[in-house]
């Protein structure tokens, strides 16, 4: 729900599968369930083929002309229809199943940095004509502007799916989360509970713009989380795993579930006999994927255009300028195969696209939505996302990460007497005005005399943006982008993503464990 | 958005679950939540946004034979919720039963008026949003030289309606209502930015802080944070100030929660009885607290909501609950079912805080002769299963009793279970500006982790 707290707006990411809200169908065929007669059956046939027929070519042209009737820089309709499907097994049982279909609709219109927004849970017109009414009241004592009439676009597809996860069949997901039960639980006799969250969606989205275009897409999505937890004595501990992305069916068969499950429990009893991490600034060096979190904390949420063209990031005004090691270059990918956080189009009709955002250390670009675009005179990078329809967008990552460096990732251990190796890890945040940041490591290992040792519990690690990225020393050769698991939450709007890195090592970062 | 009334709601909810009884449902629950919200949002002295909506949605849990089924949806059309309820039916069965299973079958009797609806704030307009919260950021501008701009300065509302109906209980309603202030003002001292932030939320419009008062506290703790650098690593006392220790105790609420205690992801499983924090602490989850805004007369599944005390003079009393997992445990529910329409109930707080103690939080810096002033934390930080605590702190350094230079780019970290044994001072300045609050605390020794 949109009505979260207000108290903290820090931008941050978390592990697992919290998606927010979510929506709707494949071809009824795919979907056995979906067989049958109705209005339902319509609206789960073909790609947004309901929303299509209510929010026609000139349906949207007279929404957009109201929208602007009282002036403005820019307007569109955003409508929105998902069906989602969430598993919960918990101590070996499935406890329950959960069908959501939430669908509807926002009009948006803004001139310059001001915003109007309102939104409808159904698509009807007349709903939206209010919200076009509603949304333009944010612009005063302007003339009426003319909007394009809008014409379909086509956007060459990111990437295709031949056989989307989401419509496998309901036994097969249920096969997936018993098969992965099974394999934590059997791993070792200390593991006392197994909790697996599966979520899919099929979201459908139709867009109209004051400028013309008129798009739909569908965007595919599944995740699946695996918290097993070890108990021994009075200790208990929690390991983690994930599967999924916007991927094919045979993804999983190719990714073996079972043993994606073992590693979870594996870390939950490695870590019930982990000593305690150190306390203190010391050489770390972070492990491939997942530890991407440092890159989108320290960097990436500093590098969005709403921050930047309110002046209030550190980035601002910074292109051109070298502002970190000139060992990095740093990528957002919305079209990176199967990524979680890839897109063929963003939430307000710019097709996503590959930004690099540093090369050689200098800094190349923001990422951008329309409106931070037109703020900086420069064009939108495609990175406008929304929550749902019920928000308006704001400029978001994608699949970020740190590109691939030329170092053996063994070498980068080289040289360091003590200090600290982050092998999985979990969320993070940052406040952008100040840059200073933190990401939470669940297992970390010891580094003595160049070798990784004994095995430390978690610990939450800080630093300060660029301060932090001057202090890279050494970037490995083994890049991987994690497209399992992460959602980023910013200004109350979750929305999935990718990151990833190579092995990276830096000088220092503060550990915040107990040890010292 | 167009606004049905009750009686239209009530009908349809009706006919929804007589139609899944009538399918094969043994139990069914409907839940449907209306809501309108405006906010408003300043920036520089110009409205920056201003959104104005309603959300609707429905959703319906079925149980048959022990297994649940459950689906939500905003398309409220007749035709397409009557084949979504034949879906939901059929999709319970491919779940597995469970002897907890089981919709709450107790009427019971209304509760006292618990004040959580406004007519003033049913009766506002989002036009009036406006000058509030340009007040504020006028208020933090106009509080020093070094605060140029602000970063987010909104003000905003919501009115709710819960509309809830069982195969037992009847159909019963409630409204409630939220206002909303906020402000991140922005301090800059040369190349050096930081930003502060203040917030209100109450139920009933007249009990929030004023907007100016708002503006300059965002004012006041940007500008606090300015030259702030990190401290050396050592153990000393720490004191988390009020909000702070709110923000822990909203950390540490998953510890209490009935299902991570039976599925043994929690480090106080199997402590009921035992002294798991300081006599000093007392741990409340008050879902009928006047105002509260965690206050409702019901819980997501229509259990009655109460006060519970979790943990008295640092004895663990309870676990909090919903209908299931309170089975499981084998005790009474304890109204802590939290839900939207679009989710099913799961163990959440009321009002959920640390009770007021007696120190006077002035003396407890006083008490210190070398320390740290805890006054914002951040970072996924609690590892509720192992009891493990470490986060990013910001605050100030304490020597002699008195707090000396602004700190940060420090990390604090400690095991739960000592952290709360440990506490040895507890504030008498306990207020609520949101659903987990706390006085200033303070914990004997934690570990800081600096340069």
């Amino acid at each position: 729900m949109s009505l979260e707290s207000p108290i903290s707006r820090r931008d941050f990411i978390r592990n697992g599968a919290l998606l927010s809200t979510a929506i709707l169908a494949g071809s009824a065929g795919a979907i056995p369930w979906l067989k049958g007669a109705g209005v339902a059956e319509a609206a789960l046939m073909g790609i947004g083929q309901e929303l299509r027929d209510v929010l026609n070519l000139e349906t949207v042209n007279r929404i957009l002309i109201e929208a602007l009737a009282r002036g403005g820089d820019f307007a569109d309709l955003f409508a929105e229809q998902r069906f989602r499907t969430s598993i919960v097994l918990d101590d070996g049982k499935i406890d329950s199943v959960t069908y959501g279909y939430p669908r509807g609709a926002g009009v948006r219109v803004f001139r310059r940095h001001q915003t109007g927004y309102a939104f409808s849970d159904d698509i009807a017109y007349s709903s939206l004509l209010d919200a076009a009414r509603v949304a333009s009241s944010v612009v005063q004592n302007q003339s009426p502007v003319r909007p394009l009439d809008v014409t379909p676009r086509r956007i060459p597809p990111a990437f295709t799916l031949v056989a989307p996860a989401p419509l496998m069949g309901e036994p097969m997901k249920f096969d997936l989360l018993r098969r992965m039960d099974a394999a934590a639980r059997s791993a070792d006799p200390r593991i006392v509970s197994v909790r697996i969250d599966y979520v899919d969606e099929v979201r459908d989205i139709l867009i109209g713009t004051s400028d013309g275009a008129y798009v739909i897409d569908r965007q595919y999505l599944v995740s699946i989380v695996c918290v097993p937890t070890a108990a021994q004595g009075s200790e208990r501990r929690s390991g983690f795993s994930s599967l999924g992305g916007r991927v094919d069916q045979d993804y999983f068969p190719r990714r073996d579930p079972e043993g994606v499950a073992r590693e979870a429990a594996r870390q939950a009893i490695t870590l019930l006999t982990a000593g305690p991490a150190p306390a203190g600034a010391m050489p770390v060096v972070i492990g491939p994927g997942w530890g991407g979190v440092l890159i989108h904390e320290s960097f990436g949420h500093a590098s969005e255009g709403d921050g930047i063209s309110r002046g209030t990031s550190f980035l601002s005004g910074r292109i051109g300028t070298k502002i970190a090691s000139p060992l990095l270059r740093v990528i957002d990918d919305a079209r990176w195969a199967n990524g979680r956080g890839s897109y063929t189009v963003d939430d307000e009709g710019t097709p996503g696209q590959r930004t690099t955002l540093i090369d050689g250390g200098v800094l190349q670009s923001y990422l951008l939505d329309r409106q931070s675009a037109g703020l900086l005179s420069m064009r939108s990078t495609g990175n406008g996302r929304r929550m749902t329809y019920r928000q308006w967008p704001i400029p978001r990552m994608t699949n970020t990460y740190i590109d691939r460096g030329v170092s053996d990732p063994a070498s980068l251990l080289n040289g360091i007497t003590k200090g600290f190796y982050a092998a999985e890890m979990g969320g993070g945040s940052v406040d952008t005005t100040s840059g200073n940041f933190n990401f939470a490591v669940r297992l970390g290992h010891l580094i003595e005399n160049g070798q990784i040792t004994k095995p430390v519990r978690g610990a939450i690690l800080i630093g300060n943006s660029l301060e932090t990225m001057g202090k890279i020393e050494g970037i490995g050769n083994d890049l991987v982008v994690e497209q399992t698991r992460g959602t980023c939450g910013k200004d109350g709007q979750m929305v999935p993503v990718g990151v990833g890195q190579p092995t990276v090592r830096f000088s220092s970062i503060t550990v915040g464990g107990t040890a010292i | 958005m167009a606004v049905q009334t009750s009686t239209t709601i009530q009908e349809t909810l009706e006919r929804v679950r007589t139609l899944a009884e009538r399918s094969g449902a043994a139990e069914a629950e409907t839940y449907f939540e209306f809501i309108t919200l405006a906010e408003a949002r300043v920036r520089e002295r110009e409205v920056e946004l201003i959104q104005q909506s309603a959300i609707t949605g429905l959703g319906l849990r079925v149980l048959r034979d022990r297994k649940m089924g459950f689906l939500y949806t905003t398309d409220l059309r007749r035709n397409v919720i009557d084949e979504l309820v034949l879906r939901t039916i059929a999709l319970a069965d491919q779940a597995t039963p469970r002897d907890e299973n089981k919709l709450p079958d107790q009427a019971f009797p209304p509760q006292g008026n618990l004040e959580i609806f406004d007519d003033a704030i049913a009766a506002m307009r989002p036009e009036q949003l406006i000058p509030l919260a340009r007040s504020m950021e006028d208020n933090a501008v106009a509080r020093d030289q070094k605060i140029q701009t602000t970063l987010d300065t909104r003000a905003g509302y919501a009115i709710g309606e819960v509309h809830f109906s069982n195969t037992f209980i009847p159909y019963q309603v409630f409204r409630s209502t939220t206002s909303w202030l906020t402000c991140t003002a922005v301090a800059t001292d040369g190349g050096q930015k930081r930003e502060g932030t203040y917030s209100d939320r109450k139920r009933i419009f007249l009990d929030l802080n004023t907007p100016e008062r708002i503006g300059r506290k965002a004012a006041e703790r940007a500008l606090a944070r300015l030259g702030a650098k990190p401290v050396p690593s050592t153990k000393v006392p720490v004191i988390f100030e009020a909000e702070a220790a709110g923000a822990f105790v909203g950390g540490l609420f998953g510890a209490f929660n009935g299902l991570n205690v039976i599925e043994q992801r929690s480090f106080l499983a199997g402590r009921k009885g035992q002294q798991i924090a300081s006599p000093l602490v007392t741990i409340v989850d008050d879902g009928i607290q006047r105002r509260g805004l965690g206050s409702r007369p019901f819980d997501g599944e229509g259990s009655q909501t109460r006060k519970t005390v979790v943990v008295e003079n640092g004895v663990l009393a309870r676990f909090l609950h919903t209908v299931s997992t309170a089975r499981r445990h084998n005790v009474q529910p304890t109204g802590n079912a939290a839900r939207g329409y679009d989710s099913l109930p799961t163990v959440g707080p009321t009002n959920f805080y640390i009770d007021s103690g007696s120190s006077k939080p002035d003396a407890m810096i006083q008490e210190v002769p070398r320390g740290l002033y805890v006054t914002g934390t951040a970072g996924f930080g609690f590892d509720i299963a192992a009891g493990e605590y470490s986060q990013q702190v910001e605050g100030h350094w304490i020597e002699g009793g008195k707090l000396v230079r602004p700190v940060e780019g420090i990390t604090v970290a400690g095991k739960l279970g000592d952290m709360l044994l440990g506490i040895d001072a507890v504030g008498r300045d306990l207020e609520f500006r949101t659903t987990f609050a706390a006085p200033t605390i303070r914990f004997k020794e934690l570990t800081i982790g600096g340069v």
